[in-house]
């Protein structure tokens, strides 16, 4: 039995030929006669609400949106004025007071003057979301004053030193629009999610949850810009999940920057034409935390043996030589660094000596590590200290768990494991912005879960944050990184490096490490073609 | 037939109230916090506590679970923590896409898999039927993922022929909506060039996703084309001298087809619920993706509106095939 099925060929054939015909690749987007560049990243940004919440995601569209009273740039860097022209304060650290630009407009046209900068400050005080906990304890909305419309004065109610240090991540919105869309008293929390009311360099275009966020230039930026090219458009931040698939966009000409690709996959792309790699510093430290109140934790030497048995070498094998190893618990960028003398290195003997002045000599029990379901990289490490502490005849029980869930087991001392796998990146370059992380407020907090107590060093940390004079602090910094290594609440591992590939038609990319994983300072960036 | 229709229908609302209990049971017993979750990594334990008076998970679970009906019952299905909108608004969104490649998909798997099947079972033991089988079983064997890694690269980045992902060009103007559906929409509007774009999108997506089911469908089809093949009434035809085309269209296929849309009923549950892979390899912004990103926040309100509305949709689908196996086979209708 014989069946002519050629009519069918043809028809699909035809079909296909006419459906691939549209699906061509474009070099660059263009709108209008107007070129968008396209950053292919893998986070939504969930609102833009800069009174809400932060991510790299959110941090990178708010700072092209809103602009805040400083801003950080450069490598080291460096809190530059913004909105604020210059600043003076206190001989007791108490009052600082800002002068505004003159010029700096909202995106329809309203002044951002000293009374915009308070509403925005007390809104996120009062809604107790987001960046709200940088300041809160030190200062209160009645504490924030509108001294004339260039002039805003913040009275805090003790000295805290890295005041400055946070303020651009605080950024400023227009009262009127806010109150405008305000529901049910939201304070339009609802309506910022999807929506801008600030004076930055970018407008909001269009807001596509789960697809794409578009941003156009603001061409009467009050600030201007660093470069001219007026057939830019703006930038579209297009959603594309699956590093596979932003690599292949950038390749396709579908994306002009991609971050967060793997080593090899950098490897890989750099080889093209068109298309330029880097590999930058950042503040984000990694560590293998200890849960200090747990029964094998709880002593010191055992701490000790587990850090001097892990294989430094492997950690930064993983991540094919790109991340440094750690010399302090702070990171090169973070201001009063040390290298502290003695840090662990791999030293077999030396962990055993520590285990056999521990409780468990012989060692002969179990440690459970904790990482992230699906981490590769987490799960390498994992291996690493499985080898490690084989010689000092400890086990080591793996469990990859759900972001959620390793949240929740380290929100408790009785619930956080042995050891978890824990990136951290500081919001600040001000010492106190990593200190913290070693001090009991920080329990419940991911970072927190070594629930370190240690009263030498609880005491230091909170007369350094509350110390002005920066002759004074830098000591006390210096003597606080040597007793957390002292006191090794963890491995300390790597500063894991920043990668981006662009086409090399991008333009004007700056770096700097205070940027989160893939965040990157979209006002200086622009095609040039 | 309308009796059936309604027993059915009843039985719905109940099963879809158990699976609403157990879902907010089990999205409420499992470890993570979604207030802690909500309030970012830094948030102090008093940031924390807000989110959660704010949202209601400061109060006991079986008051929780009364509220959390009350709302569903008028139409409210909270409010999602990552994306800050009402789920309600959220499905409306996320869930035609998923619709749309998930009935593509099943429909290209019915286009292609009926016929192979047909074929294979007309070639029995020769080339052509080994090579359908060989198909059938690495379409069975294959993770979708893979193949639609493979497919972007190979179809998509090295030979230029498909878009990479999306729904759209990023450039272009999606059609005004009506069913949310790109392709729909785009015909019903009458822009052809757009609708042709969303086709050129789909199809890649929805080849990967169909691949399972078109090997299911193309397995079970041989085997009932063969059993119908070799019954008394296929060779009296032949012996009647009714050409080969008309036996197989006309009589065996219509029998050989009942098991199958069995399958295809179940097959369409199973895209439905198993769209996020495909999803996240073609940035395709549907309800996987949704449900997915929900539950690495432990955002528990979109988590149990997606099982919810694939659990009725699964429901909806299997009702469907019931009602066209009664119209084509008189035995069910007799018995209903």
């Amino acid at each position: 039995m014989r069946i002519d099925w050629n009519w069918l060929r043809s028809a699909v054939l035809g079909v296909v030929l006419a459906v691939t015909a549209i699906a061509g690749a474009g070099a660059v987007e263009k709108l209008d006669g107007k070129l968008y560049l396209v950053i292919a990243g893998r986070q939504p940004v969930s609102t833009l609400d800069p009174a809400q919440k932060y991510d790299y995601a959110i941090r990178m569209m708010e700072q092209a949106l809103y602009d805040g009273l400083v801003k950080y740039e450069g490598n080291p860097p460096e809190v530059k004025p913004w909105l604020a022209e210059s600043w003076e304060v206190s001989d007791d650290g108490l009052v600082w007071t800002f002068h505004l630009v003159d010029n700096a407009k909202f995106h329809n046209g309203d002044p951002v003057n000293a009374e915009a900068v308070r509403y925005s400050f007390v809104r996120t005080l009062e809604l107790n979301k987001g960046p709200a906990w940088m300041l809160q304890d030190f200062l209160a909305p009645e504490g924030i004053e509108a001294v004339d419309d260039r002039t805003v004065r913040f009275t805090l109610k003790k000295p805290y030193a890295p005041f400055l240090s946070f303020l651009p991540w605080w950024f400023i919105v227009n009262p009127a629009i806010v109150e405008a869309n305000s529901v049910d008293g939201d304070r339009a929390q609802t309506w910022l999610n999807e929506n801008a009311a600030g004076s930055g360099p970018f407008k909001l275009a269009k807001f596509e949850q789960g697809k794409a966020y578009w941003l156009e230039v603001n061409k009467d930026y009050w600030k201007g810009f660093p470069y001219e090219a007026d057939n830019f458009g703006g930038i579209i931040y297009k959603l594309v999940r699956e590093s596979a698939g932003q690599r292949a966009a950038l390749i396709k000409g579908e994306a002009d920057i991609v971050g967060g690709l793997t080593p090899e996959e950098m490897e890989k792309i750099a080889e093209r034409e068109g298309i330029h790699t880097t590999t930058l510093p950042a503040l984000t430290a990694f560590g293998l935390k200890f849960n200090t109140q747990n029964e094998h934790m709880s002593d010191i030497n055992v701490r000790k043996a587990i850090a001097h048995a892990f294989d430094y070498d492997g950690l930064v094998k993983i991540f094919n030589g790109e991340a440094k190893l750690q010399t302090s618990p702070f990171g090169d960028a973070i201001k009063g660094k040390i290298d502290v003398a003695g840090i662990p290195r791999r030293d077999l003997q030396m962990a055993k000596d520590y285990l056999a002045k521990s409780a468990w000599p012989d060692g002969g029990f179990d440690v459970e590590y904790v990482y992230v379901q699906g981490f590769e990289e987490e799960r390498q490490m994992g291996l690493l200290l499985i080898d490690a502490l084989k010689d000092l005849n400890i086990d080591v029980k793996m469990t990859p768990l759900t972001w959620p869930n390793m949240v929740g087991r380290a929100a408790e001392v009785d619930t956080a494991p042995d050891i978890i796998a824990i990136f951290a990146t500081p919001v600040s370059t001000d010492p106190d912005a990593v200190a913290i992380q070693y001090h009991p407020t920080s329990f419940g907090k991911y970072y927190g879960s070594h629930f370190l107590e240690d009263e030498e060093l609880k005491g230091m940390i909170e007369k350094a944050r509350n110390e002005t004079d920066w002759s004074k602090r830098q000591p006390i910094y210096a003597e606080i990184q040597e007793r957390i290594v002292e006191l090794q609440p963890e491995i300390f591992g790597m500063m894991r490096n920043r990668r981006f590939a662009f086409r090399d038609w991008v333009k004007g990319f700056q770096d700097s490490p205070i940027r989160m994983t893939e965040e990157i300072d979209l006002y200086p960036l622009h095609i040039a073609k | 037939m309308l009796k059936l229709i309604y027993r059915r229908l009843l039985m719905m609302v109940v099963m879809l109230l158990g699976l609403l209990a157990i879902m907010f049971v089990v999205a409420n017993v499992a470890p993570g916090d979604p207030a802690r979750l909500a309030a970012g990594p830094d948030a102090t334990r008093d940031m924390v506590e807000t989110i959660r008076v704010e949202r209601g998970l400061d109060k006991p679970l079986p008051q929780r679970f009364v509220i959390y009906l009350g709302s569903v019952v008028t139409g409210d299905l909270g409010t999602s923590i990552h994306t800050g909108r009402a789920v309600l608004h959220d499905l409306a969104i996320y869930f035609p896409a998923t619709l749309e490649l998930v009935l593509f998909s099943i429909g290209l798997a019915i286009v292609l898999g009926i016929p192979l099947g047909v074929i294979a079972a007309v070639n029995h033991n020769q080339l052509a039927d080994h090579i359908i089988r060989i198909f059938a079983v690495s379409g069975v064997a294959m993770p979708m993922f893979w193949l639609g890694l493979m497919l972007q690269w190979y179809l998509a980045l090295e030979l230029n022929w498909f878009p990479l992902g999306g729904q759209l060009d990023l450039m272009s103007d999606p059609p005004t909506r009506i069913t949310g559906m790109l392709t729909v929409d785009a015909l019903l509007t009458g822009n052809f060039a757009i609708f042709l774009g969303a086709v050129a999108h789909l199809f890649l997506p929805a080849l990967s996703l169909s691949f399972p089911a078109l090997a299911s469908i193309i397995r079970v089809n041989r085997a009932e084309m063969l059993e119908t093949l070799n019954r008394d009434y296929i060779t009296n035809a032949r012996a009647q001298g009714i050409g080969p085309l008309r036996i197989v269209a006309a009589y065996a296929l219509k029998n050989a087809l009942l098991p199958t849309l069995a399958m295809i009923g179940l097959r369409f549950g199973w895209m439905l619920g198993g769209t996020v892979l495909v999803e996240g390899v073609f940035d395709w912004p549907g309800v996987g993706l949704y449900a997915a990103k929900a539950a690495i926040s432990s955002d528990f309100e979109p988590i149990m509106a997606v099982t919810l509305v694939l659990g009725a949709s699964f429901m909806l689908a299997n009702l469907l095939i019931d009602l066209t196996y009664a119209a084509l086979d008189p035995r069910v209708r007799a018995q209903v």
